[in-house]
């Protein structure tokens, strides 16, 4: 995994180092589904429904991981269901769009919010680094 | 990757008050100053809280200080425990100094009979409260809400409209609530479809994280004419709400924030921090934001209403129609709102961030029947620990924009508190102690434990002295029902 929670008093914070920008959405995707308790390689079975389409927009890269987390964990709090694998991603400048596939569940606790409190997406060394605190 | 943060230290200014001079953090307009002892200082210094603070000092048109009660804690953008005035004509509003869970509050309800009279129908009591509240942000605990409930209605006129439509509460209840239970101003239309997809449904439900209901007894009176006015006396059984706006208020907050963090250039406005995001209060944006946060408001009081009226029913189921129809409220605040209020000769925007409006005897706003003792304010401690009722005392008026503590405030992360405390034995202990819990999971359960908060008597120690609140009640947990 190249995502990590940090030490936060009251709400969680989750850093992220991946070699692409896609990638950096896919650890947060993944990362989710851990604080919602599915685990994704056990996420890939039988119980794995069809996949949903989900996009976002935004006029930099750290506004367009919020919004892609807002989109996962809406999805969550209103259908219960967990992207656990990205299918597929389509990244234009602002515009994302992603099919994702995932599990039916009872997720809590669920994201209130995704600040922009030290939001965080950009390139570092030969990656790319990231950083959001959850209002959970 | 994360860098430390840099350690802030407040110099003492006068009792009880500590203060972070401007220039502290590039672009303050104002100092910024903490309610705290020594002691509590040094916890405070562990997080980001004091940082949060200087950064809220460089609103536009913010007024006299940006102040932190002794229950601040480390945020976003704004620490938890925050207060920011800022002048109504020339100031800003920001989402992010109301928070996400927008008037998030508490209610208490008194209940006619005494701890020894409940005798062993407490544990059937604290079931019921739990088979009949749904907690929880999914599932069950999001979608068992209220039925018959006119959204629109309830955005507008708040538990009114509960009242008027469907017969619960009653105009009693409606007087003994913060702002009667609705805030002017409130504009449904800027409520978008996300948020009220979001809040549907959940209108007499819980929600999750330090969200719950205690069953109490009261243990102290400190002030007995107060205690009087509010009705408690030794021994008495009380039930504290502990709930806020839901998914609608999170949408609301989250739509708000990004919709003037895109136009900051267009108002001319540089910050430190993307979350303090704000508009001028008299800008579109900011008449958006004042219109959706106030039917938030009203949707949060109108929440708190159905969960009292939830919990009537299990009274009534337990111990009879005569304790329902006895059971009766003391009153009902707001810890994260923003008001316009006059202080000073002036018209400012009082952001409440985690921290309650605590006017003094004498003021118009305050019920008639507490007029000569002050606001009620409730602080609620931790499930193993004590919860207190203050009343709002005079010099809140010219220290605090009349405002006091929410809390005893968080001191440890979830994850850290995960690691030293087991929800099943914590279940044990506080069975061992006479708390009854209902819990829906042992982790939520170890995340709010009480090691988890600062010492609650200390908080309020300091609010006390200062001259913000004064204690009227001490209550002890007898049961929790935890989302």
């Amino acid at each position: 995994m190249t995502y990590r929670w940090i030490d936060h008093t009251a709400e969680v914070e989750l850093e992220i180092e991946a070699a692409s920008e896609r990638a950096v959405l896919e650890e947060a995707l993944r990362a989710l589904a851990e604080l919602l308790g599915v685990e994704c390689d056990e996420a890939l079975g039988p119980a794995s429904t069809v996949p949903h389409e989900v996009s976002a927009e935004a006029t930099d890269r750290p506004t367009l991981l919020a919004a892609w987390i807002e989109e996962l964990a809406f999805l969550a709090e209103s259908e219960g269901f967990v992207a656990t694998r990205l299918v597929d991603l389509d990244l234009h400048g602002g515009d994302l769009r992603a099919i994702v596939g995932g599990v039916l569940a009872e997720p809590p606790p669920l994201v209130k919010a995704v600040t922009y409190h030290r939001l965080t997406f950009e390139p570092s060394g030969d990656g790319y680094v990231a950083r959001v605190v959850l209002d959970v | 990757m994360s860098k430390p943060h840099a350690v802030l230290s407040p110099e003492p200014v006068e009792d009880e008050l500590w203060e972070l001079p401007i220039g502290t953090v590039a672009g303050m307009r104002v100092p910024a100053r903490v309610f705290a002892d020594a002691e509590l200082l040094a916890a405070i210094e562990q997080d980001r809280s004091l940082e949060q603070l200087a950064n809220v000092a460089t609103l536009p048109g913010i007024v006299d200080a940006a102040l932190a009660m002794p229950d601040i804690h480390q945020g976003y953008g704004f620490p938890v425990g925050g207060v920011a005035a800022t002048d109504a004509v020339v100031g800003v509003v920001s989402p992010g100094g109301v928070g996400y869970d927008i008037n998030c509050g508490v209610r208490l309800l008194a209940l006619p009979l005494s701890y020894d009279e409940l005798g062993k129908r407490r544990e059937r009591l604290v079931h019921e409260l739990s088979r009949r509240v749904p907690v929880g942000t999914g599932g069950r605990g999001a979608r068992e809400g209220l039925r018959g409930a006119n959204l629109g209605r309830v955005l507008s006129r708040g538990p009114q409209a509960l009242l008027e439509d469907l017969g619960i509460g009653s105009e009693g209840e409606l007087a003994f609530t913060e702002s009667g239970g609705c805030l002017g101003g409130a504009d449904p239309d800027a409520v978008s479809a996300r948020a009220r997809e979001r809040g549907a449904g959940q209108i007499g439900t819980l929600g999750s994280g330090n969200h719950f209901m205690e069953l109490q007894r009261v243990s102290e009176i400190y002030e007995a004419a107060a205690a009087g006015a509010f009705g408690l006396r030794p021994g008495q059984i009380t039930v504290l709400i502990h709930s806020g706006s839901r998914g609608l208020g999170h949408q609301v907050c989250t739509d708000f924030v990004k919709r003037m963090d895109a136009r900051l250039g267009h108002h001319g406005i540089e910050l430190p921090d993307r979350q303090l995001s704000c508009a001028p209060i008299g800008s579109p944006d900011g008449q958006a934001y004042l219109g959706a946060m106030a039917s938030a408001a009203n949707f949060a009081w109108a929440n708190r209403a159905a969960l009292a009226h939830r919990v009537r029913e299990a009274v009534r189921s337990v111990l009879g129609g005569g304790a329902a129809e006895g059971t009766r409220q003391v009153y009902d605040v707001a810890h994260n709102v923003a008001k316009l209020e006059e202080h000073g000769g002036r018209m400012v925007c009082v952001h409440r961030k985690g921290a309650t409006r605590a006017f003094p005897p004498g003021h118009p706003e305050i019920p008639v029947e507490y007029a000569e003792v002050g606001q009620p304010v409730f602080i609620p401690g931790s499930m193993g620990t004590a919860s207190y009722v203050l009343a709002g005392r005079a010099r809140s008026l010219d220290r605090s924009f009349g405002t006091t503590c929410h809390g005893a405030g968080r001191r440890m992360s979830r994850t850290a508190v995960r690691k030293t405390v087991d929800g099943s034995e914590l279940r044990r202990q506080l069975e061992a102690q006479g708390i009854v819990v209902r819990a829906l999971s042992a982790r939520g359960l170890a995340e709010e434990a009480p090691a988890a908060y600062k010492d609650v008597d200390r908080v309020v120690g300091i609010v006390e002295r200062a001259g913000l609140a004064a204690r009227v009640v001490r209550l002890r947990p007898i049961g929790v029902v935890k989302g």
